[in-house]
């Protein structure tokens, strides 16, 4: 599903929770961010954060479960030049306090993740989610 | 992801093709570590991996770290642009070999 206008623009899509969906993830934001006229280096990034993010949902929130037939969903916003990306999902309530990256100097395998969505989005910010969902994430850039 | 493999005496030339994320980062490791295990130095042609997320990264770090307790080195050439960047943003350029 998707709505366009000329002064704002919103597409959201839904991906089943697996990890063999984010290269689908990052095929719609690529064509979104191609839509908005974003210009490489930045696209490149904004497609990691989000991909990350994604990531995340299907790592933590759901463990990764390959049984599960739930989906989330990925929000793309633009306005006024204020890009806010939205995910939805149904796994298990993410408490923000315990959402950290693992020290940089600390070089060891995992915990990058979180460190590169804060590296390349201005705010990240966990919001109730309202039914069905659980989790409702927001990630904003002023481009 | 797709891969290709020539071995030459002790080195082993392991060339990646395609996106490196969470959902292929089983199969890198299946073709990497029993290079590394197997005591051969690894070189790793990054040139046509366009993108590399933070499980791609971790792949590199754990490659790094089982050649450094075998007393081998893994070399990672040819890096394309774009996951230079993701290894730059992650303060690795140090710590991996890159050439």
């Amino acid at each position: 599903m998707s709505e366009t206008a000329q002064s704002n623009h919103t597409e959201k899509k839904d991906f089943l929770v697996r990890s063999s969906s984010l290269k689908d993830v990052r095929t719609f934001c690529r064509e979104v961010f191609e839509k908005l006229q974003i210009e490489q280096n930045l696209k490149d990034e904004l497609v990691l954060a989000i991909a990350e993010a994604a990531q995340n949902i299907v790592k933590h929130a759901y463990k990764n479960d390959p049984q599960t037939d739930d989906k989330m969903v990925v929000q793309i916003s633009c306005k006024d030049n204020k890009l806010q990306i939205g995910f939805y999902d149904m796994g298990t309530p993410v408490d923000p306090n315990k959402v950290k990256h693992r020290e940089i100097d600390n070089v060891k395998p995992g915990g990058l993740g979180t460190f590169f969505i804060q590296e390349i989005m201005d705010a990240v910010e966990f919001k109730d989610g309202k039914k069905p969902w659980i989790n409702h994430l927001v990630l904003t850039k002023q481009l | 992801m797709s891969y290709k493999v020539t071995e030459d005496g002790n080195i082993a030339t392991i060339h990646l093709d395609g996106e490196i994320d969470m959902d292929v980062t089983e199969k890198a490791k299946e073709v990497i570590f029993p290079h590394i295990e197997a005591g051969k130095e690894v070189h790793l042609n990054l040139s046509n991996v366009q993108y590399m997320d933070s499980s791609g990264i971790s792949v590199l770090i754990e490659s790094h770290q089982k050649a450094l307790e075998k007393n081998t080195k893994v070399i990672i050439k040819d890096v394309s642009k774009s996951v230079l960047k993701v290894i730059m943003m992650a303060k690795l350029e140090q710590i991996l070999n890159l050439e």
